[in-house]
């Protein structure tokens, strides 16, 4: 709610700033609409807002503003200095108001209805609001300095700025994997390696936050909705259930931003003059709650937004008297117009079909607003209405420079992307649920005795259809306006979150592709429409579902053979997987400081015995951390998690096989698409021999006596992690992983009988002789070689 | 008129090009094709991170698709808010023509007709003075009909 508030007086600030000129020449010139307008929707978008964010004083405010300017709008008040004057008053406070809600100070105490009185009243009153609309005394401006330290430091900056930066950083990533091929050529070089490693994942990380400063999921657009519609149901009585789905969507940022006002419209709408009261419900013979629905989605190269209820819709009749009363139609105009064009009515300025104004909506702003604003970023409204039965309203905007999880797939030698979401089924054509028949040139799957159409990805773009040894891969593909369809193709190769960009025009017009993505490799690749495939291969726009009724009982019955437990969980990097349930041993809050690193394993401590750590992490934010205990018969790992979610049921074999790495495939569960892990790869993955902790033999020094023993090679060895004895032991209990280091030959022979390994030194460079075994003391590396040695 | 052009040879014939039109001239690496368009459109090719359209403005002028030749060079230009590489024979200079626009005299190959205005004269020999954008405007009102 805080993050809203923030952005609720941001906007306002940033609003008022503008309007203040705006109001200024509308009071030059009282008859210019546009500006009139503006204002008056500046109002309206405050009242809105604050009625959720429960500002009440805004609220009563710019309610009043607007009653105002509503009266003038309707031509039934003129714009007079008096009536300008105490609408900048109201300006004003709300900027004060604002503005101490920015700072978290308490809010400036004036009495809010003398300015609503001013405007209200005749003129020689308003004028002396005008006089002093900000009293010299205001508390507001003491707390002002006091307070600014505590706002959240936020800059806005122009997107262009940022996309320029995108840019940079994807020019910084191809070269880095260009450098990183010229330095595969070379020969190795350990430091050189480490430091582009470093590189590297500067680079990486700089390219996530950038990405981020774009993207947002769009539950950030419905965070606001739960809230806004229960205070709604229950200042006007009504029950509401809401469903909301798609939030997982990433769009850009400045898309969400574009989108809340007018989806927040929409929905009190919808609430208001749409969904009828519980009485009134009963009554039509519908349940007493209505149903209200948000649901985004991606379709090809758009966004949808989709907002249904099953409210009264929209009376037509009465829009078109409402224009006619307003002279904005004429009654041969009405008589000539189509549904559809007496619908688009809702869409003029200053018409509504509610018959009264309320608080909440009703005053015809609305529609045209979101209309502007939807169009302004390239998007289309689109109004599906059933009087008497409900409202569809679906926002359509485009999706430039949207990060989407894609397949990546092959077919005719050619290598493609596809928007994950659209995929619904993955499998092999000879897998014996899928039959694949051919009449008439028409080729028919039947997935488990449902019919599709299947077209062949290679025969829509006019591709060769190479040889290949394995089966073919047949997708069921789900798009936004058709029914699904087969998708046959060479192979999925794999899967990858995909940076989309909008493509040429010349390569759009063809309208089975929706973008174009580069890689890592370098090499572009093109986004396929799932929808634009269909229509371009014109396949018939039906779905088979009278099998649907038969199979689900076969279904419900192949589910509870197919199914198996598994456990939800979020990774540390924020990814939702699986795993098998029967792999998780237990789950369990670790200390971080029972978490290392040896020999380039991460290990952890558990009861007293080294545990390899699975994803190789061993570096935690925090004090404990999450992990999974897994097991196979014989060795046991530790998978540290972010959180653990809920246990759900997967399929055996996961929706979409892709064997890489650690995971062994996508599962879709309620309509998430989690990655599996493949607990094959996890424990092959395992060094062969567990961990142990080196046993730790003592170096012993037999000539103690000696200033270089003693104050050179003691300190070497010690920093070197070895336990140090100066001198033999007195007790000669000398364990056979000791190593015993001399220089005299005297003293190696006496050592030889105490059965442990011996490193001779000697002081010159040069051996004494070929039968010589000593070391020369300087030479480190042979001596720390040697000490290891005889610890095998 | 002391306007800079690059020279270049398209399709066996000698044309001139405004360099305020051109933003790189670069030798072409991996195209990849793009299936299912018109024989002009030769692929996608990286430029960086930004992804080249390559026009084989051979094939839009003659009609038949030349071999996709991966070394050749191609004028990176930007239009209408899109990359473009457009594949050329040959690139020979860069220079400024005291002389500027010549209008353009005799019977022009219909070929020609939609991309040349005019012509340039540059160490005796005219170049016809060709126009990026047109290749691209044409191509896709070509492809829409």
């Amino acid at each position: 709610m805080d993050e809203l508030l923030q952005e609720f007086i941001a906007e306002t600030q940033e609003t008022l700033e503008a309007l203040a000129n705006e109001v200024v020449a509308w009071e030059a010139d009282p008859a210019d609409r546009d500006r009139l307008d503006a204002i008056f929707r500046f109002f309206h978008t405050v009242k809105g807002s604050c009625g959720f964010l429960n500002l009440p004083r805004f609220e009563r405010l710019s309610h009043a503003a607007e009653d105002v300017l509503s009266e003038i709008r309707a031509g039934k008040r003129t714009a007079d200095p008096a009536t300008v004057s105490a609408v900048l008053g109201i300006m004003d406070r709300i900027g004060e108001l604002a503005e101490a809600v920015a700072i978290g100070s308490a809010l400036p105490n004036e009495n809010d209805e003398y300015l609503i009185g001013a405007l209200a009243a005749p003129e020689e009153e308003a004028a002396e609001t005008a006089a002093g609309p900000k009293p010299a005394d205001d508390p507001a401006d003491t707390v002002r300095q006091g307070g600014a330290q505590s706002v959240p430091r936020t800059i806005r900056l122009p997107l262009t700025l940022i996309d320029q930066l995108m840019n940079g950083v994807s020019d910084m990533v191809l070269a880095r994997n260009e450098l990183s091929r010229k330095l595969r050529e070379r020969s190795a070089d350990p430091e050189l390696e480490s430091a582009f490693e470093r590189l590297s994942t500067c680079v990486a990380d700089m390219r996530d936050a950038i990405s981020k400063t774009r993207m947002q999921r769009v539950d950030r657009l419905f965070t606001a909705i739960p809230r806004m519609v229960r205070d709604l149901g229950r200042e006007l009585g009504k029950r509401i259930d809401l469903t909301l789905e798609g939030g997982d969507v990433e769009m850009d940022r400045e898309m969400v931003e574009m989108v809340v006002d007018p989806l927040t419209h929409i929905v009190r709408n919808s609430i208001d003059h749409g969904i009828e009261t519980p009485e009134r419900r009963r009554a039509l013979g519908k349940p007493e709650a209505g149903t209200l629905r948000l649901e985004a989605r991606q379709s090809g190269n758009q966004i949808a937004i989709e907002i249904s209820d099953d409210g009264q819709g929209i009376d037509t009749g009465r829009l078109v008297e409402k224009a006619l009363a307003a002279g904005r139609l004429t009654q041969a105009e009405a008589a000539r117009m189509s549904e559809a064009e007496k619908l688009e009515l809702i869409f003029q300025p200053g018409l509504s079909t509610a018959s009264e104004v309320t608080a909440i909506s009703g005053r015809g702003v609305g529609m045209d607003v979101v209309r502007a604003n939807v169009e302004r970023i390239g998007g289309v409204i689109a109004i599906d209405n059933r009087l008497g039965r409900g409202l569809r309203i679906t926002l359509r905007v485009p999706l430039t420079l949207t990060i989407i999880p894609g397949l990546i797939i092959r077919a005719g030698g050619l290598h493609f992307a596809i928007p994950r979401a659209a995929i619904v089924e993955i499998l092999h054509d000879n897998n014996q649920t899928l039959r694949i028949a051919e009449v008439g040139g028409a080729k028919i799957a039947t997935i488990r005795s449902v019919r599709h159409s299947m077209i062949d990805l290679e025969d829509v773009l006019g591709l060769e259809k190479p040889a290949q040894a394995g089966p073919r891969t047949v997708m069921v593909v789900r798009s936004a306006t058709d029914a699904p369809y087969a998708l046959g193709v060479s192979a999925v190769d794999n899967h990858e979150e995909l940076v989309i960009r909008p493509a040429s025009p010349l390569i759009m017009a063809t309208g089975v592709y929706a973008g174009m993505t580069l890689p890592d490799n370098g090499k572009p690749m093109l986004l396929l429409d799932a929808a634009g495939l269909s229509s371009a291969a014109q396949l018939p726009n039906i779905v088979d579902d009278r099998a649907v009724g038969e199979m689900e009982d076969g279904e419900a019955a192949a589910r509870s053979i197919e199914m198996a437990p598994a456990l939800r969980f979020e990774e540390l990097s924020g990814e939702r997987r699986l795993i098998k349930l029967s792999l998780v041993e237990r789950v369990e809050d670790i200390d971080v400081a029972l978490f290392g690193r040896s020999g380039g394993r991460a290990f952890v401590r558990l009861d007293g015995r080294l545990v390899p750590v699975a994803n190789g992490i061993h570096d935690f934010a925090g004090e404990r951390v999450s992990a999974l205990r897994l097991r196979d018969d014989v060795r046991e790992v530790c998978y540290p998690v972010a959180a653990v979610l809920d246990i759900v049921d997967m399929p055996l074999v996961p929706d979409l096989v892709a064997m890489q790495g650690l995971l062994s495939g996508v599962a879709v569960i309620d309509g998430e698409h989690l990655e599996v892990i493949n607990g094959f790869a996890l424990f092959g993955g395992l060094p062969d021999e567990p961990i142990r902790e080196r046993p730790r033999g003592r170096c012993v020094l037999a000539d103690s006596d000696d200033g270089w023993t003693r104050e050179i090679l003691a300190p070497l060895l010690r920093q070197a992690g070895h336990e140090v004895v100066l001198g033999l032991p007195s007790d000669t209990v000398v364990n056979p992983q000791d190593v015993v280091l001399c220089s005299g030959s005297i003293m190696s022979e006496a050592a030889e009988m105490l059965g442990c390994r011996i490193v001779q030194l000697r002081a010159s460079p040069r051996p004494a002789g070929p039968q010589d075994g000593s070391i020369y003391r300087y030479d480190q590396d042979a001596l720390m070689a040697a000490i290891s040695g005889g610890r095998r | 008129m002391d306007q800079l052009y690059l020279l270049a040879t398209l399709a066996g014939t000698r044309v001139a090009v405004d360099t305020h039109e051109v933003e790189a001239v670069m030798r072409l690496a991996d195209v990849s094709p793009v299936p299912g368009m018109p024989a002009h459109v030769a692929g996608l090719s990286a430029l960086r991170s930004r992804v080249l359209t390559v026009i084989d403005v051979a094939a839009l002028i003659r009609g038949t698709a030349m071999p996709t030749r991966d070394s050749g060079f191609a004028i990176i230009a930007d239009i209408s808010g899109h990359s473009y590489g457009l594949m050329v024979d040959a690139v020979h200079d860069i220079c400024r023509v005291p002389a500027g626009n010549l209008p353009l005299r005799g019977q022009l190959d219909a070929a020609w007709t939609p991309y040349a205005r005019s012509i340039v004269e540059h160490e005796g020999r005219p170049h016809l003075l060709v126009s990026l954008a047109s290749f691209i405007e044409t191509g896709s009102l070509a492809q829409a009909a």
